[in-house]
């Protein structure tokens, strides 16, 4: 492991922020550290990067400090400084051993070429943000800690960082902290699910996901849709009907393949007008909402 | 790009060189100019039939009117420059990117307080040169020896102010809270040095300059300076060592 907490707390006066965080990283994983806001994200994150003192437990992380980077959720920087020297700044303070066609290198891969030598005041929310990425990886750490890396940017800005981080895959240990599921879900092979400081679940992606969320398939029909969710719950393949609203359910079944063979004569057989009918797979949302619920 | 080149360029960029030596020559070039025709303004501005009478003007009054300025309004554009360096911890995600690529507080701290006290040390003596001139075209000359000892004077207590400023960063945060905090123990300080009339305080050496070329004895400056240099040293280290266990 290239981190590990045992029994981490982190106490704001009455407030406990992490209750005995038990966290485990593995060397080289992309670890999504997911819950809601106010969940101690962020602080658990600003005490791996030693900014905040835990109150009890013990953190242990491998790399030295100067190789461990931490991605605040919106960085910012002296705006009078151009993104060059917000590099140069960030690989000469940690790694001046590191060659200076570095600088260039990471500033191509933030696609800031052309804007580095603009003053940073005057770039935008997405620039700021991939040239945080951009000063987080110039020096070349074994640990970045990224604190909602994404949360503010619109969707091509959140693709654009997205991909950067799943660049980093095969070079560096990533821990990420979101609550856009979908996203750790696209860029995270471990996941950890924070929930009031404490940590409910911890391990593989996959052996969060599988077993857990139960097969569904989400049907769009014609009003009324009442009778047909009656007629759909008699059946023994059927574990439960959500009525979503006047024209979706949700039809959550014993296996997928029961409900090829039996869902489209069910519905023939009680009149329903269907306008779309499409599997539900389990993704991470709904664990995360089962979990925390 | 080093620590020390960031100072440099926040005070060129943001355009803080300029007001600090500006600041400080103007006051240098108006002093002694103020000096010279007061009795004319005061008799342009006074009420008809009143005559204002002063006696003759000295160079040493010269030098009075521009460190009576710059003690002053100089002090408070040095106070807010250094506030605005080394209040660094006011916005915490300009303060992460810093904090998590040094080993400690002192290589953040050090660079902004030396540039900052290196930047009111020259407008000092940028002022102190212009008011000499000035002063000698004007008012006649004045005792170089004297002159020079008494902007050294000025100069440690500038320094000694950017102290005060770095640890008010320390204990506060923000750039308002920082340049308040300092403004106000440079503030107590100078009414304890009023109500006491210590001569060894280091307030007394914002005045030494006048003092001097006044030709009245230096009572108390040595003593002062080593005192305003020892307070100086505590001050910075306090300022890292209260930084240091600071959480962002």
């Amino acid at each position: 492991m290239i981190v590990e907490t045992r029994g981490l707390e982190k106490r704001y006066g009455p407030h406990l922020a992490l209750a005995g965080v038990d966290l485990a990283v593995p060397r080289g994983a992309v670890y999504g550290l997911v819950g809601p806001n106010g969940a101690g994200k962020t602080t658990l994150l600003a005490v791996l990067a030693g900014l905040r003192v835990p109150s009890a437990g013990e953190v242990r992380v491998a790399p030295p400090r100067g190789r461990v980077a931490l991605l605040p959720d919106t960085p910012q920087f002296e705006p009078w400084l151009t993104g060059r020297e917000v590099v140069a700044l960030a690989r000469r303070l940690v790694a001046p051993g590191v060659p200076v066609a570095r600088e260039e290198r990471v500033l191509a891969d933030a696609e800031l070429s052309g804007a580095a030598d603009r003053r940073v005041g005057g770039y935008s929310r997405g620039m700021l943000q991939r040239l945080g990425l951009a000063a987080t990886v110039v020096a070349e750490p074994e640990l970045l800690l990224l604190d909602e890396p994404a949360s503010a940017l619109d969707p091509a800005g959140r693709r654009e960082v997205l991909d950067l981080i799943a660049g980093l895959r095969g070079k560096a240990t990533v821990v990420l902290s979101s609550h856009i599921l979908s996203d750790v879900q696209e860029v995270c092979d471990t996941v950890g699910i924070l929930r009031e400081g404490r940590l409910l679940f911890q391990g593989p992606l996959h052996d969060l996901l599988v077993g857990r969320a139960v097969p569904a398939y989400l049907l769009r029909l014609r009003p009324p849709v009442g009778h047909v969710a009656d007629a759909l719950r008699a059946k023994d393949w059927v574990v439960g009907v959500d009525v979503l609203d006047e024209q979706r359910l949700r039809v959550s079944v014993r296996s997928l393949a029961a409900a090829e063979w039996l869902l489209p004569e069910a519905l023939a057989s009680c009149d329903a007008r269907v306008v779309s009918m499409n599997p539900q797979a389990a993704d991470l949302e709904d664990v995360f909402l089962e979990l925390t619920s | 790009m080093t620590l020390w080149r960031l100072e440099w360029l926040r005070l060129v960029r943001t355009r803080r060189l300029v007001a600090i030596l500006g600041a400080y020559l103007f006051f240098g070039l108006t002093g002694p100019l103020t000096a010279r025709y007061l009795d004319r303004i005061l008799g342009g501005i006074g009420t008809e039939g009143v005559r204002v009478q002063l006696p003759a003007p000295t160079p040493a009054d010269g030098i009075a009117q521009f460190t009576g300025n710059a003690s002053q309004i100089g002090l408070l554009v040095v106070v807010l420059v250094a506030a605005s360096a080394l209040a660094f911890d006011a916005r915490r995600e300009m303060a992460v990117f810093l904090r998590t690529r040094v080993r400690g507080a002192a290589a953040v701290i050090l660079p902004a307080y030396l540039v900052s006290a290196a930047a009111a040390v020259s407008a000092l003596t940028l002022g102190t040169l212009a008011a000499w001139y000035e002063t000698a075209v004007l008012l006649g000359g004045l005792p170089v020896a004297r002159l020079l000892v008494g902007l050294a004077c000025g100069a440690l207590f500038l320094a000694f102010a950017v102290a005060v400023t770095a640890l008010a960063a320390a204990i506060t945060r923000g750039v308002a809270a920082t340049a308040g905090a300092a403004l106000a123990a440079l503030l107590a300080l100078a009414v304890a040095d009023g109500l006491t009339g210590v001569p060894w305080l280091p307030t007394r050496l914002a005045g030494a300059m006048e003092t001097l070329v006044r030709g009245e004895p230096a009572t108390g400056l040595p003593a002062g300076a080593a005192l305003t240099a020892a307070l100086t040293a505590g001050a910075l280290a306090a300022a890292v060592a209260v930084s240091d266990r600071r959480e962002l």
